[in-house]
Formats: structure tokens, C-alpha cells, sequence
């Protein structure tokens, strides 16, 4: 057997997998992304996954705080928001959020989305919300207006 | 940085056998068939992923395309990026392989290159994920199992076989941990009470999984065949054995069987047949429902 000199090239992919998964041990711990999720192999290491986290959105007007029933269509981006509810991912759901016909009237002033993740008491294993992020966005009269046409 | 250039295994021009194939084409063709049997990506992507795969079955020549893996690379590359909050971590690792695939058959030694990076693929993932448990108060202190074992239906029969809970003991807890509170109110209903037996069963999945974890990352990044090296083969076959029985993650357990594989040099000419064997096992954990079949046994008798 000969002792070789490997090439560089041949630590990108290993490079990679550790650039990405110290991003996400930051990411988590400066933001709500779940451990699960970005790469860094938490998957398996804390009950808080995707799938234990839930959002209630709200469409606000003068006097009117209604919650709305989130349609199947956005799926995939409840998804995105459950792992990663950053600032931006919150807005630009309240944007498709706010486009969902209320029996109120009136134009929708603001979007609140809460994002919960749910606990579990280490004893008895009791449920519990803990408010992870809240945002309320406030919905330019002009795009209801383009929504709504 | 140096490795060790690789001599072809033992007996290569005898008629082909398992032991003689070349661990490179293995390692290649068991990732195209964790491919075809576990496709991945969405509407788009994944009838692209899919006919590339097969397509090394009708042209086998295609099996060490650069061109064909670069693709591949490119493809699995980008349905983590369209999508990463969402991408499974093994998704990231198949894009990771891809790239460590096609850098292997543009190098001179394609063995040695995807040798290394198999190697070292696995033992940082195993590190993460161990780091990522050892970080967590609720996976240390069994809360995270507990709740898995409830919530999660891959873990169902599972959980009832081993962990001793009746159905309707495991329908009551099911149903307990996953009520919908978000505000803390007086009027919580009574915790169910957990069987010694099923605590115990969190238990020891919490610290058989990060200790397996852990001592396999150690042995895959540790230097190639000195100390607990050696044993790399073994620990993964193990955790593969074992992990994949419970959690049933086919796609990983395959992934990380193709780049097991990829190491296994002429010292290790056996290896290539546990692999395979472990290959088999893990379909056979996805598709035959054992924990079901073994509760009903247990219940019936």
C-alpha cells in the first residue's frame, strides 16, 4: 500500500456537510428554526419538530378580530413557516392570508400569525403552547383592493 | 492530508461473486436503487431523479457517468435549496454523496476518494446528530422518546409490543399528549399514568441511540484502521440493524449503507455481503408491518 497526498476537491463534500450544519446550530439558536430542519441532523433529538408546532392567523379590522381557517393550498408554505417562522417567511404568508374573503366587511387592516410550539411536562407528559413568534402585518388598502378585483 | 491508495480486492478476475464486485460500482448501484425504491422530490423533480436512476439499469454504462451524477448532484442540490426548511436530513446527505460520487469518477482514484468521503460523511453526520442530543434537555432526560413513541405512527406497534401498553392504555396516553392547549388552564384533564416498563423502553432508546450514534461517529473519524476504526463496519451495520427495525427511514438507512460499502477495501472483502444482506433487512423493515404482526401474535396467544 502506498501513502498518497489526497486532493483538496475530494473535502468539499464533508466541507459542506459541516459548513451547513454549524449554520444551522446557529440559526437555531438565534431564531425559531426548528432543530429538525436546515441539515443539521437534530432530526430525532427533541420533541420539537414541525409536526408539534401549529399557527392561528387573524384577520384584523376596526373592532373585528376574527381567526381564519388557513386553505389546503397553502400547505407547503404553513410548512416552511412552522420550520422557520422568520419575519419574512410570517409576511409574505400574511400577504397570501390576506386574500382569503371574510364574512366581515371592509377592507382587512392587519394580519396577526401566531406560531406555538407545543411543550411537554417532563413528569406527566402534559401539553403546553409556548409562543414562539408573533407578527402583525398591516395590509396596504390598495393590494386589498387588488385582492379583492 | 494523505490516504491510502487502494488495491483492487482479492480474486478480481475470478468470476464475478459479491466479495469481487468492486465496492465502487456496489456503493453506486445501491444508491441508484435507494433511489428507484424511495424516490424523492416533488411533482418536478422527482420523475427526472427517477428516470435518471433508471436509466442506469437499461444503459449500465451510465453507472460511472460523471455527467449522469453531476446531474444528480445538481438535482438533489436543488430540491434541498427550493425547499431546506423543509429537506429531511438525509436529503442534504443524498446531495452531499452525489457531489462525493461525481468528484470520485473525475479522480484518478475513484476508490480512495469515495472511500474518504463516505467515511467522513458518516462520521460528521453521526457527530451532529449525537451533538444535537446531547444539547437537548427533553431528548436527555427521555422526554423526547416518550412523546415519539406516542404521537409518531411508525412507533405505534412498536411502542405497544415492547413498551407494554395495552391498546386502550395507548390510545388514552396518545390521546393525552396530543390535546390542543395553548393557554395554561385549571381545568387540564388527569395525566394518564405511563407503565414502568414503557419509561424504561424510552430510557434505553434515548441512551442505546446517542450511544451508538456517538461511538460510531468516533469510529468513522477516527484514523483509518487504528483503534476503534476497525470496527467501523460492525458499529454500522448495527445501528442499521437495530435503528431502522424502529424507525423506519428506509432512505437513510440505504444512503448510509452505500457509503459503508464504498469503504470496504480488500482487509474488509467480507463486509460487502453484510451490507447487501443489511440492504434486504431494511426493506423488509419498511414493507412488513413485524411489530403489528407480533402484538397481534402476543394477543391472540
Amino acid at each position: 500500500m502506498t501513502l498518497m497526498r489526497s486532493p483538496w476537491f475530494w473535502y468539499v463534500p464533508s466541507l459542506l456537510l459541516c459548513l451547513v450544519a454549524a449554520n444551522q446550530q446557529r440559526l437555531v439558536s438565534i431564531t425559531a428554526l426548528s432543530p429538525w430542519a436546515g441539515g443539521g441532523f437534530g432530526m430525532f433529538s427533541t420533541a420539537e419538530m414541525r409536526g408539534n408546532r401549529h399557527l392561528h392567523a387573524f384577520a384584523l379590522r376596526p373592532d373585528i378580530r376574527r381567526e381564519l381557517a388557513i386553505p389546503a393550498s397553502l400547505y407547503r408554505q404553513v410548512q416552511q413557516v412552522l420550520a422557520f417562522p422568520s419575519e419574512a417567511a410570517l409576511r409574505a404568508l400574511a400577504m397570501k392570508l390576506a386574500e382569503i374573503p371574510t364574512p366581515d366587511s371592509g377592507p382587512v387592516a392587519a394580519i396577526e400569525i401566531q406560531v406555538w410550539a407545543v411543550r411537554f411536562a417532563r413528569e406527566t407528559l402534559q401539553p403546553s403552547g409556548v409562543l414562539l413568534q408573533a407578527l402583525e402585518v398591516a395590509i396596504d388598502s390598495r393590494e386589498n383592493r387588488a385582492a379583492e378585483g | 492530508m494523505t490516504h491510502e491508495r487502494t488495491e483492487p480486492p482479492r480474486g478480481s478476475d475470478d468470476a464475478p461473486s459479491i466479495a469481487n464486485l468492486d465496492v465502487v460500482a456496489l456503493a453506486l448501484r445501491l444508491t441508484v436503487l435507494a433511489l428507484m425504491l424511495r424516490p424523492i422530490g416533488d411533482w418536478m423533480l422527482r420523475p427526472t431523479i427517477l428516470g435518471l436512476a433508471a436509466s442506469v439499469l437499461i444503459f449500465p454504462s451510465l453507472l460511472l457517468n460523471p455527467k449522469l451524477w453531476g446531474t444528480l448532484t445538481a438535482l438533489t442540490g436543488l430540491r434541498v435549496a427550493v425547499e431546506w426548511q423543509l429537506a429531511d436530513n438525509h436529503a442534504y446527505l443524498l446531495c452531499y454523496w452525489c457531489l462525493a460520487v461525481t468528484l470520485a469518477l473525475v479522480s484518478r482514484d475513484p476508490r480512495a476518494c469515495l472511500a474518504l468521503n463516505g467515511r467522513l460523511l458518516i462520521g460528521w453526520a453521526f457527530a451532529f446528530a449525537t451533538l444535537w442530543k446531547l444539547l437537548s434537555p427533553d431528548y436527555l432526560d427521555g422526554r423526547f422518546f416518550r412523546v415519539t413513541l406516542l404521537i409518531d405512527p411508525r412507533f405505534a406497534g412498536f411502542a405497544q409490543l415492547a413498551g407494554g401498553l395495552a391498546p386502550e392504555q395507548f390510545e388514552d396516553l396518545s390521546v393525552f399528549v396530543r390535546q390542543h392547549i395553548d393557554v395554561p388552564s385549571l381545568d387540564l384533564p388527569q395525566p394518564p399514568v405511563e407503565p414502568q416498563r414503557f419509561r424504561w423502553l424510552a430510557w434505553m432508546l434515548t441512551w442505546w441511540t446517542v450511544g451508538i450514534e456517538g461511538i460510531t461517529a468516533a469510529a468513522f473519524l477516527w484514523p483509518v484502521d487504528r483503534g476503534i476504526s476497525r470496527l467501523r463496519h460492525i458499529l454500522l451495520l448495527v445501528f442499521c440493524a437495530t435503528t431502522y427495525a424502529v424507525a423506519t427511514v428506509a432512505g437513510f438507512g440505504w444512503l448510509l449503507l452505500a457509503m459503508g460499502v464504498a469503504q470496504c477495501d480488500v482487509r474488509y472483502h467480507l463486509f460487502p455481503s453484510w451490507y447487501l444482506l443489511a440492504f434486504g433487512l431494511i426493506l423488509l423493515y419498511r414493507d412488513l408491518p413485524w411489530a403489528e404482526w407480533l402484538l397481534r401474535f402476543f394477543s391472540v396467544g
